[in-house]
């Protein structure tokens, strides 16, 4: 049996900086089902430029771990189809975002949902799930 | 002719055809509105402690919850109707309890200075009759309020604007990433860097003072220029300014005060937050983050993200908001410790680990009443679908009664 | 909307190349793009292949106004916010109080309409890049931010 030797290497890291917008087909999607397939197709991505895609080595359809001090989800890589300065990404507002969102608000009662640092990785693992975001809450 | 409950532009001129009970098509309303107006899939069903149960049990369940509880808060309200946000204040105050809504995270700062009368504002009707100059700050209206631009903004020949968009208006778009409106502004679409909110308004100042701005000069001037001359304008704030710059909204006021012909205008999404901020600063000058203890006392640590930080409530009643899907899960651990009684007419993240849920119509579908539209125009609500869920008003009318 | 392989099914499927195609797949796909016509396929002009002509005509009947200005709507990019309604300058002049202002359009004369939160066009014929006085007109593509509208 071939040594699978992607296996042992570790996908590298990048520091990345996440800034979180609204998308009307994502908000119509939630008013249907926010428990759906299609909410999640939606919701669990991360979108960024051209050269940062390449720049990380990565594709659109790819899955990306994403994770800091906060949290950490699985979502899948999507390419904007703009110009981009470079070194942020976006993630549309949504559980998935949020796991990775500090609540540290200085006292002030708003988080930081505009602002917020990541490293994002390849790997092959599943998008992550709703119910895995939801699971620790249960009492 | 209905009205839509999508977002804070509580569109008015909405038809639908309704057949067998259910809405079949709406006409008029965009994605956003026409997909409120279907409903969502996954209807609450009352429950305790996650087993069936029905309304009346749920109610009284939830009494016993909210009279044991030592510092309950109540918090959503701005997908509520206006008389159902009055039974929620009423109901705060009989209980001692504490009060937000989901603009403590979100435009209620911005309210807040409007209500005070901070900024010089205006209607959604004067700046389709008589705006010139339209700028949308950190705010993507197309796809939050996305007939902002069609109805109101920049599209619409209005009064004193009869020659279309392309000769009597201006649009302009500051945004850290460009967005679906930043597109239709083209020409005048100001990208700036994250954070960068800050340094834009100092530049911008700079160069309404006449001094050199210190940033992107060539471009500041221009826009300073265009601002000077704006006969009637309108800089429409969104989430991405107020989270840019939350740390001080004054320099916001500067900005206004040396632009006398721009008026200032937060965006609202949620299709009546402006609602719940107007009812809670009339009775307590505070427009959310509010306790009530024989007296009202507003504090930082009042709000559901601070609440739920420092562990300070022990019961959590939630109208309409899913704070499980909109908060940071880091701030949220809490409510895994503490009863949650949810009130919605979906299945939400929330309501899934609530200890009772209880299941109300869709406002503004199955119930009416009225709603503050985004610029504080009040429009009423319309029943097009009968059900036999009861409004969040009822539950909440007869959740009082029963404590 | 039709598909090709339902205008193909309809087709003699000979691969006669008459009309100038080398399959008749690729033919379907011309009469979807409008980059053909039905006339061009001399076969279906024959009377055991009339039923077929029928049904053809009728499922590439509602894209005839398409085919003569190019217009094309796709609805699935469409977020409905019904700029094009109140942009259009030939709903503006058929509907001065209603699309003109902003309003939801007060009468069918109007191109734009907005149907379950999406664009639906009709009186394809009032658009002024149809007709004799044919202008090149922008005024529906432009207040678009998500291309929803294109002319081919």
């Amino acid at each position: 049996m071939p040594i699978d030797v992607g296996k042992f290497l570790k996908s590298p890291e990048y520091e990345i900086k996440i800034t979180t917008y609204r998308d009307i087909f994502q908000v119509e999607a939630l008013e249907r089902d926010r428990f759906g397939e299609e909410y999640r197709k939606l919701s669990a991505c991360i979108m960024m430029g051209r050269n940062d895609l390449k720049k990380m080595g990565l594709k659109a359809g790819d899955r990306v771990r994403v994770s800091n001090n906060c949290g950490s989800v699985v979502v899948e890589v999507k390419e904007t189809k703009r110009e981009e300065p470079g070194g942020l990404a976006f993630m549309v507002n949504s559980p998935w975002s949020n796991a990775l969102v500090s609540g540290d608000t200085g006292g002030k009662g708003i988080p930081e949902f505009k602002n917020i640092n990541a490293k994002v990785s390849l790997v092959k693992d599943e998008v992550t799930t709703l119910e895995s975001l939801i699971g620790i809450f249960r009492k | 002719m209905v009205t839509c409950t999508g977002c804070g532009l509580l569109c008015d001129d909405i038809e639908v055809v309704v057949e067998n009970g259910k809405i079949k098509e709406t006409r008029n309303a965009c994605r956003r509105g026409a997909a409120r107006m279907r409903g969502c899939m996954n209807r609450l069903s009352p429950s305790v402690n996650q087993k069936p149960s029905d309304i009346k049990n749920c109610i009284r369940k939830a009494a016993d919850i909210l009279r044991n509880a030592r510092s309950p808060m109540l918090f959503g309200w701005s997908n509520s109707t206006c008389e159902a946000q009055l039974k929620g204040i009423q109901l705060a105050r009989k209980l001692n309890a504490a009060i937000d809504d989901t603009s403590s995270f979100c435009q209620g700062i911005l309210i807040e200075k409007v209500l005070q009368k901070k900024f010089r504002t205006c209607s959604l009707e004067d700046i389709r009759d008589k705006a010139d100059v339209l700028v949308y700050w950190g705010s993507d209206a197309q796809d939050s309020l996305p007939r902002h631009l069609s109805r109101f903004s920049y599209f619409p020949r209005g009064e004193s604007r009869q020659r279309g968009y392309e000769e009597d208006r201006i649009a302009i778009a500051i945004d850290v990433r460009e967005s679906n409106t930043a597109k239709i502004c083209k020409g005048h679409f100001y990208r700036i860097p994250l954070k960068g909110d800050w340094d834009f308004i100092l530049a911008l100042m700079d160069a309404l003072s006449g001094k050199v701005p210190s940033y992107d000069s060539k471009k500041m001037l221009e826009l300073a220029s265009i601002m000077k001359k704006a006969e009637f304008g309108a800089i429409f704030l969104g989430i991405g300014l107020t989270y840019s710059i939350k740390e001080d909204f004054d320099i916001l006021q500067k900005l206004a005060d040396m632009l006398p012909n721009i008026n200032i205008m937060p965006m609202v999404g949620p299709y009546n937050m402006r609602g719940f901020n107007e009812a809670l600063f009339k009775e307590t000058s505070f427009v959310n983050r509010v306790k009530f203890d024989g007296k009202a006392s507003h504090d930082s640590s009042y709000s559901i993200v601070e609440a739920l930080r420092n562990k300070s409530i022990d019961t959590l009643l939630i109208v309409g908001s899913d704070p499980l899907s909109s908060l940071p899960r880091s701030a949220i651990s809490h409510l895994a410790n503490i009863p949650i009684i949810c009130i919605d007419p979906c299945v939400t993240l929330t309501s899934r680990i609530a200890s009772v849920t209880i299941p109300c119509a869709y406002s503004g579908v199955e119930n009416g009443g009225s709603a503050v539209r985004m610029d504080g125009k009040v429009v009423e609500l319309t029943k097009i679908l009968t059900t036999n869920f009861p409004s969040d008003e009822e539950i909440l009318t007869r959740l009082t009664e029963a404590l | 909307m039709v598909t090709v392989m339902e205008l193909y099914q309809l087709l003699p499927r000979t691969n006669c190349k008459l009309c100038g195609e080398a399959t008749c797949m690729a033919f379907a796909v011309g009469l979807l793009s409008r980059k053909k016509n039905i006339s061009e396929c001399t076969p279906l002009l024959e009377e055991n292949f009339k039923k077929q002509k029928e049904i053809l005509e009728s499922l590439l009947l509602p894209t005839k106004g398409a085919e003569e200005t190019g217009m094309i709507v796709h609805p699935e990019l469409c977020t409905g916010c019904g700029n094009c309604v109140v942009a259009c300058p030939v709903d503006v002049a058929n509907d001065p109080h209603g699309a003109g202002i902003g309003r939801a359009p007060t009468n069918d004369k109007v191109i734009f309409k907005v149907v379950e939160g999406k664009v639906v066009a009709s009186n394809i014929k009032e658009c002024r890049r149809f007709g004799k006085n044919r202008v090149l007109c922008y005024a529906c593509i432009d207040p678009c931010p998500v291309g929803a509208i294109e002319f081919v």
